[in-house]
């Protein structure tokens, strides 16, 4: 009993470790397991019975999947999912071109719009303008506005009325008899005779600037009365 | 000023200082006798004899013409061996001998002596040295301007310039400088716009109005040959602007201000401080300001009885009395020189001519007569001659006449001149 004591717990232990230190598999068995199961699991997928008797389905079931003796990899169905994954990319990119390309053209027919309707308008004001803002003209040494010019300023104030933007200039020019500095003076008066006379229309004088030219910019440069009835004059300018 | 001239000033005080005491001839400004000057034919060394005839004897016997106070008498007599009888019995009083030397290297040289062929005995000498490129015409003209100032105590002007405003392109106007001779055209502004109403300060200091930004404004020179710069308005736009007029003293610039409202009035600026100052009420067109010479009083042009008038005032706007009385158009006033004149146009049937009013008579005199028209005078610096404008050859050129109307001499041969102002200063 003396021994026993020593003796049984080591035959349990030796026991146990002879159970528990089983020794591991070789290479070649596990190869030559790894290949049966193979053949049968290619057996199985020739009879059409993979999906049921394949016993790799799972990694947890198929010890070598890491070594790439089958990843489960299906040509056919790569090949269709890439065929299908192509054709719907392509799909949507042709789609978004398409978008792209309508929305591109949508915005271009809408600047285009938009120019045509700025330059309409632009030509409907340049057009208003060339036909209100017409050459007045002046008896000589006068500032007075002749009868005959106060429809070219009506025509003028409406223009201004029509187009609240539009900011002119008036300009007072005189025929070459008078001396350059008087005849600025008498320029300077012509137009703020012609400004006077669109207020009185109801024009706001803010949107007129003048300016005197005197004698120095003539239109005709003939010692003639004819030349110098058409220099006394006041003109109108966008400014 | 050109060098030379500073240096002939010098050789010329001391020449009037020693002759200071043998003074025989001295005709006032307003008389119109002519002292008859001999010219004998001017002795040449290293220089082309055809150059000096065309440049110099020719150039001078214009000059001396043009004083108004010389008749010049051109005849081939001996200059040597006691020439004075001769050429007193040909008429000449005084007797003109110059040689001109241009050494192998080196400067011009010129000596000039006039003998009082009565008297026998020297009236004028002076040497006169320049450097080789100088042109022989300005020797001719420090020379023509030193005998005038031997026979009347003052300078002549044939050395001064004009100023004035040339068309280049249909609204482009630049102002240009000439010679008194009609030599030397020199382009002064290049703003490729309208430039009209040139003022010259005595010390040569330009101002006048340019439309280059589109609104007219006043440029010049805040400093004599300094840049061209902006001198009104500060800021923004000043409406219609025109007519700037140096005071005497250059301190201050008259000039023209137009409202919205059609009036114009009479500004007085300031430079220093940059005030301006209106001198006329708000009444009607007032324009044309023309300083006296001691600037306490203006001349200008206004319409507020009707018609353009001439008018004078205190320079504070006080003491407003008409000046010119006949004609409904009367304009242009230029103050003389000395004080005593105002130059201005009258307009009849469609053209102008020049008048004076003499101050001291309370009397107008007509200048110029004819079918062409005679505008914008302005007083040569000696108040012996006007520079105006005239298309009686066609287009508007400058011309110049003497007090009398009778002496009209052409100043220019480019088309479209106007609004000129004669100075010594520049």
């Amino acid at each position: 009993m003396r021994y026993g004591t020593y003796l049984v717990p080591a035959a349990i232990v030796l026991t146990l470790g002879s159970l528990a230190c089983k020794p591991p598999k070789t290479a070649e068995q596990i190869k030559q397991e790894t290949q049966a199961a193979f053949n049968e699991g290619y057996q199985a997928f020739k009879d059409g019975k993979a999906r049921t008797t394949n016993p790799y389905l799972s990694d947890k079931e198929n010890p070598h999947k890491l070594q790439g003796w089958y990843d489960g990899w299906d040509k056919a169905k790569a090949d269709k999912d890439a065929a299908d994954k192509a054709a719907a990319d392509k799909a949507a990119a042709d789609k978004a071109a398409a978008d792209e390309a309508a929305r591109k053209a949508a915005a271009d027919e809408a600047a285009r719009k938009a120019a045509a309707a700025e330059a309409e308008k632009a030509a409907a004001f340049k057009k208003a303008a060339d036909a209100a803002l017409k050459t007045i003209h002046f008896d000589f040494d006068k500032s007075d506005i002749k009868e005959g010019d106060r429809a070219l300023l009506q025509g003028i104030a409406d223009f201004m009325k029509a187009f609240p933007a539009a900011k002119v200039e008036i300009e007072g020019h005189c025929d070459e008899r008078g001396t350059n500095e008087y005849n600025l003076a008498l320029g300077n008066r012509r137009a703020a005779a012609a400004l006077a006379y669109l207020k009185t229309l109801g024009v706001d004088e803010a949107r007129f600037t003048t300016i005197s030219y005197g004698k120095e910019k003539p239109l005709c440069t003939e010692a003639k009365e004819a030349c110098w009835s058409q220099n006394r004059r006041g003109e109108f300018k966008l400014k | 000023m050109p060098r030379f001239l500073v240096r002939t000033f010098l050789f010329a005080l001391a020449a009037l200082a020693l002759q200071a005491q043998q003074t025989e001839v001295v005709l006032s400004a307003s008389s119109s006798a002519k002292l008859v000057l001999g010219m004998a034919p001017p002795k040449v060394s290293g220089i082309d004899e055809a150059q000096v005839a065309t440049e110099f004897t020719a150039v001078l016997k214009r000059d001396l013409d043009e004083t108004g106070v010389f008749a010049v008498l051109q005849e081939g007599l001996p200059a040597e061996s006691a020439p004075a009888k001769a050429w007193k019995e040909a008429g000449a009083q005084w007797l003109l001998s110059v040689r001109l030397t241009r050494a192998a290297v080196g400067e011009l040289q010129l000596e000039a002596s006039a003998l009082d062929t009565a008297a026998e005995k020297s009236v004028f000498t002076k040497p006169y040295k320049a450097e080789r490129m100088v042109p022989l015409r300005r020797l001719a003209h420090a020379l023509a301007d030193d005998l005038v100032a031997r026979l009347t105590g003052e300078r002549g002007v044939a050395s001064s310039r004009v100023v004035f405003i040339r068309q280049m392109a249909p609204g482009v106007k630049e102002l240009f400088q000439i010679d008194r001779d009609g030599a030397n055209l020199v382009q002064l502004t290049r703003h490729g716009s309208l430039t009209l109403s040139p003022s010259v300060a005595a010390d040569g200091r330009l101002a006048y109005v340019t439309y280059k930004g589109g609104a007219p404004e006043i440029w010049g020179q805040r400093h004599r040959d300094g840049a061209h710069q902006k001198l009104y308005p500060a800021s923004g736009s000043g409406g219609m602007i025109t007519s700037p007029a140096w005071s005497p003293d250059g301190r201050r610039l008259a000039f023209v201000q137009g409202d919205r409202r059609g009036n114009s009035d009479i500004m007085v600026l300031d430079l220093e401080t940059g005030r301006t100052r209106r001198l006329t009420d708000g009444n009607g067109i007032n324009t044309e300001p023309s300083w006296n010479p001691n600037g306490t009083q203006i001349a200008f042009t206004s319409d507020r009885e009707g018609g353009p008038q001439v008018f004078l005032m205190q320079d504070d706007g006080s003491n407003l009395r008409r000046l010119t009385g006949e004609g409904t158009y009367n304009a242009s006033p230029a103050w003389s020189p000395n004080g005593a004149m105002i130059a201005y146009v009258s307009r009849f049937e469609g053209k102008f001519d020049l008048f004076i009013y003499k101050l001291g008579e309370g009397k107008a005199y007509q200048i110029t007569t004819g079918v062409s028209t005679s505008e914008s005078p302005a007083w040569s610096p000696d108040e012996r001659r006007l520079v105006f404008t005239s298309n009686r050859f066609g287009s508007m050129q400058l011309f110049t006449t003497d007090l009398s109307g009778r002496q009209v001499v052409r100043m220019t041969d480019l088309p479209g001149c106007q609004s000129p102002k004669w100075t010594r200063g520049r």
